[in-house]
Order: structure tokens, then C-alpha cells, then sequence
């Protein structure tokens, strides 16, 4: 099984801000990173970040694997502006890639995954008129409940090739995980059919529109 | 009350006959449905809730045209798919409650408390913020029985709601089913589970086949089919 979002619950300081200030902060964090680029305050605005990190206790293992990642990226890209011989700038890119890293992953442990589905489907609230209010919400939980379904099917996809002897060939897992996965969304539109799930949602639209246009068509 | 006027379906591409022109009125409590795989019981339950529409003829349900009123037919319509999987659309247990009840309950915070409440009611009162991939396929079922039911629909069609469930499972969800206050029309290869109802359709080749008691219905089933693979009566 798939854990979707690395969310753990705790009282930290950022568990305690409300997910919109985090949002917020996370991409003002992103522009103040992007702003300084001299080596020593980038490595201050990194170590500022792994701190934050540490604050809201994320789970060892998976945080330890996806920084180590990150910092072999890091490494590449600042091992290649040394050899461009832009030392500061190497230093400065690497510090920046772990500290936003650190900074997101903060969020994302710190954040429930619904809040952060809430806070999506408000951002498009601006556009209801064109896209029914419920709709961005469903879409991302849709999005959220079919990643841990696809990668059940490429795994039982990977185990079917293996058990016919066909595990070297691409074709004989990607021609079933795409097929099936299209198989699932089929499902899935018509379990939303049957539950009135769209009904639900131009319904919706209806009486939003009504509230905010002076004059309602009679009809639609 | 379901009611099927010489409602028939082809398959789309190929023109092929999947239930030829099929005139029935559903109207006890407890009806099932048998057949083999591949012999149009699905699609039979399908045109109930307007998910499957027929190319001729009509279903009404409560008088109303599937064709014409889909979305007020499924309202009083629940479908219970054979795969939990299929069904549950949010990804955590309590999400996927709360999404049947955003029509009737427009407060979060009341949702809430509706949503925890149906999940006490079926059993799974813990396992409101479980992802859905974490829970058993018992459970899932429940799941999904627990989002039909809080839409309060009077009539709730199950395709093979058992089939992938074990022994204990099955037992459970085959109870809860049968102790529902509402219509139900069980689409199910259980044939001991087929039994308890008031009349049983046998569908065959696309065809309703036998209609009536449910014992004689089994009886009939059992005996189509050892025809089928041994060419002599069971």
C-alpha cells in the first residue's frame, strides 16, 4: 500500500498555522530563496530550512531517502558550475535546491491532505461561473484516490509478465497498466454516474449563478 | 416499482443482441437475479438506474423513463458494483460518505456528523480517516454500502455485491442486504443467497429465462447448465 502524503499529525509550530499561511510562505520562501544569491546567506536560508524541517518531525526514512535524492542532485548541479568555474554560484544552487526541498516537505508533513484539497478547490472559486464549484475538489481527490489504484495495477500488471516469463519486455507492462488504467477511469465514471455525482455538481452551478447575476435567464 | 417495456440492448459496435426485448414489472421486496457469466444479468441491472440504456423499449422506475429522467431515477436508484473499488471515489472512508450527502445535508460540520454516524452504523466507526486503498475488500463493500444507503434511495440494485468477498464477508454483507427496509434486486452467483427472496429471474443468452419462485428458479439454473457442459440433466 501507497501513503498518500506525508502528513503526520503533531503540535508544532507549522502544524499550528493554518494551511493557506503555509502556502503563502512556502512560495514567498521560494522568491526570498531565488533573491539572494550570495553563498553564505543561501547556506543560512538552507540550514534556516533543514531547521523547519526537523521542527515538525517528519517520518525518518522516507525524508532521509528523498533528501538524500535531493542532495545528489544538488551535488551534480553545483559540481557542475565549479567545473564552469562559477564556485559562489555552485554553492548557491545547491543550497537553494536542499532548502526549498526541506521547506515543501515541512508543509506537506505538516499539512493534512484535505486542507491543502480545500485550499485547491478555493483557488478556483474565482472561476466558478465557468467551472461548478464542486467540481476542482473532486478533481483533486479523484486525482488523489487513482495514484495508489494505478500503482496497484503496474504492480499486478508487473507480477502477471513476471508469472508468463515476460518480465524483460516494456510492451507486456505498459500495454496492460495503460489498458486497465483506462479500464479504471471507465469504472470510475460509472460508479460517479450511478452515485449522481455530476448531477450534484451542475446543480450546484445553478444557484450560484442566480445569486450573483441581477437577471437570471428564465431558462438554461 | 421497476417496470421494463420490451426494453432490449445491443452491443454498440457490433450490433449484437446483449438482451433481447424484455418486458417485466419488479415489484416485491427481495427479487435476484442468476446467470451465467456473459448472459445479460448485468446489463439487466444495469438499465434499472439508467447507468445501461436500452436501444428499444423503455425501463420506468416508480414511472419515471431512465432515458428521460436519469439523474431523478439514480437519485431513488442506489447500485452496488461487484468491485468496492470501483465505487469508492474519495480517498479516505469518511470523504467518500460525505460525498452522497452533499445534496441533502449543506452544512460541513452537520456532513460531518452524518457521514460519522452512517460509518458507526455499518461498522466502520473507526475508519473514518483510513485511505480506502487500506481497508479489506469486506470492508470496502461496507464502505460502499454505507455511501448508497446515506443517499436514501428506495430501491438499491446490487451487482454480485459478494462475489469477491470470503465466507465471513459474505455472510455479513449478504445479512446487512437482506435486512435493508427497501426494495432490493440482488444480481448474485451465490445460489444459496439466491434463495432468499421472494422471485428470482434467470437470465440466459440475454433472456429472461425463468421467472418466479426462487427454489424452482435454482432448480431451472442448475439444470441449464449441466445441459450446457455435459449435455444431460443434472
Amino acid at each position: 500500500m501507497i501513503v498518500l502524503g506525508t502528513y503526520r499529525a503533531g503540535s508544532s509550530p507549522l502544524h499550528r498555522l493554518p494551511a493557506l499561511a503555509k502556502v503563502l510562505g512556502l512560495i514567498a520562501w521560494g522568491i526570498v530563496t531565488m533573491i539572494f544569491t550570495d553563498p553564505v546567506t543561501s547556506l543560512g536560508i538552507a540550514a534556516a530550512a533543514v531547521l523547519l524541517l526537523i521542527s515538525v518531525l517528519p517520518p525518518l526514512w522516507p525524508t532521509v531517502k528523498g533528501m538524500a535524492f535531493i542532495v545528489i542532485v544538488a551535488a551534480l548541479a553545483a559540481a557542475y558550475q565549479v567545473y564552469r568555474g562559477d564556485f559562489t554560484m555552485g554553492i548557491d544552487i545547491a543550497a537553494d535546491l536542499v532548502g526549498l526541498f526541506s521547506v515543501s516537505i515541512a508543509v506537506t508533513t505538516s499539512t493534512p491532505m484535505g486542507e491543502l484539497l480545500d485550499l485547491a478547490a478555493a483557488a478556483f472559486r474565482p472561476f466558478r461561473k465557468v467551472i461548478p464549484p464542486a467540481i476542482p475538489g473532486l478533481m483533486f481527490a479523484i486525482m488523489i484516490r487513482a495514484i495508489p489504484e494505478v500503482a496497484t495495477i503496474m504492480r499486478q500488471s508487473r507480477d502477471a509478465a513476471k508469472a508468463r516469463g515476460v518480465q524483460r519486455s516494456p510492451q507486456a507492462l505498459m500495454i496492460p497498466t495503460a489498458t486497465r488504467t483506462v479500464g479504471f477511469a471507465l469504472d470510475l465514471g460509472a460508479a460517479l454516474h450511478a452515485r449522481g455525482i455530476g448531477d450534484e455538481a451542475t446543480e450546484d452551478a445553478v444557484p450560484a449563478r442566480r445569486t450573483r447575476l441581477p437577471k437570471p435567464k428564465p431558462t438554461q | 416499482m421497476i417496470e421494463f417495456k420490451d426494453a432490449a440492448v445491443v452491443a454498440p459496435d457490433t450490433g449484437v443482441p446483449i438482451l433481447h426485448p424484455t418486458s417485466l414489472v419488479l415489484d416485491e421486496q427481495r427479487i435476484t437475479i442468476i446467470g451465467a457469466n456473459g448472459s445479460g444479468k448485468s446489463t439487466l441491472a444495469r438499465l434499472i438506474n439508467g447507468l445501461a440504456l436500452p436501444v428499444e423499449g423503455q425501463v420506468l422506475v416508480d414511472g419515471l423513463d431512465t432515458r428521460k429522467y436519469g439523474s431523478r431515477v439514480r437519485r431513488k436508484v442506489g447500485f452496488l458494483f461487484t468491485d468496492p473499488s470501483q465505487q469508492l471515489i474519495m480517498p479516505t472512508a469518511l470523504e467518500d460518505v460525505m460525498l452522497s450527502l452533499r445534496r441533502s445535508v449543506r452544512s460541513k460540520d452537520e456532513r460531518v456528523k452524518a457521514a460519522l454516524a452512517a460509518l458507526e452504523d455499518i461498522g466502520l466507526g473507526n475508519k473514518g480517516d483510513v485511505s480506502v486503498n487500506a481497508l479489506s475488500g469486506g470492508q470496502r463493500q461496507l464502505l460502499a454500502l454505507a455511501g448508497v444507503l446515506t443517499a436514501t434511495p428506495t430501491i438499491v440494485v446490487a451487482d454480485e455485491p459478494t462475489t469477491l468477498l470470503d465466507l465471513r464477508w459474505k455472510a455479513h454483507v449478504g445479512a446487512l442486504l437482506h435486512a435493508l427496509p427497501i426494495q432490493l434486486v440482488e444480481v448474485t452467483h451465490d445460489l444459496e443467497a439466491a434463495t432468499r427472496a421472494q422471485r428470482t429471474l434467470v437470465v440466459d443468452d440475454g433472456a429472461v429465462v425463468f421467472d418466479g419462485n426462487p427454489d424452482d428458479a435454482v432448480a431451472h439454473y442448475r439444470d441449464l447448465m449441466y445441459r450446457k457442459t455435459v449435455g444431460t440433466s443434472a
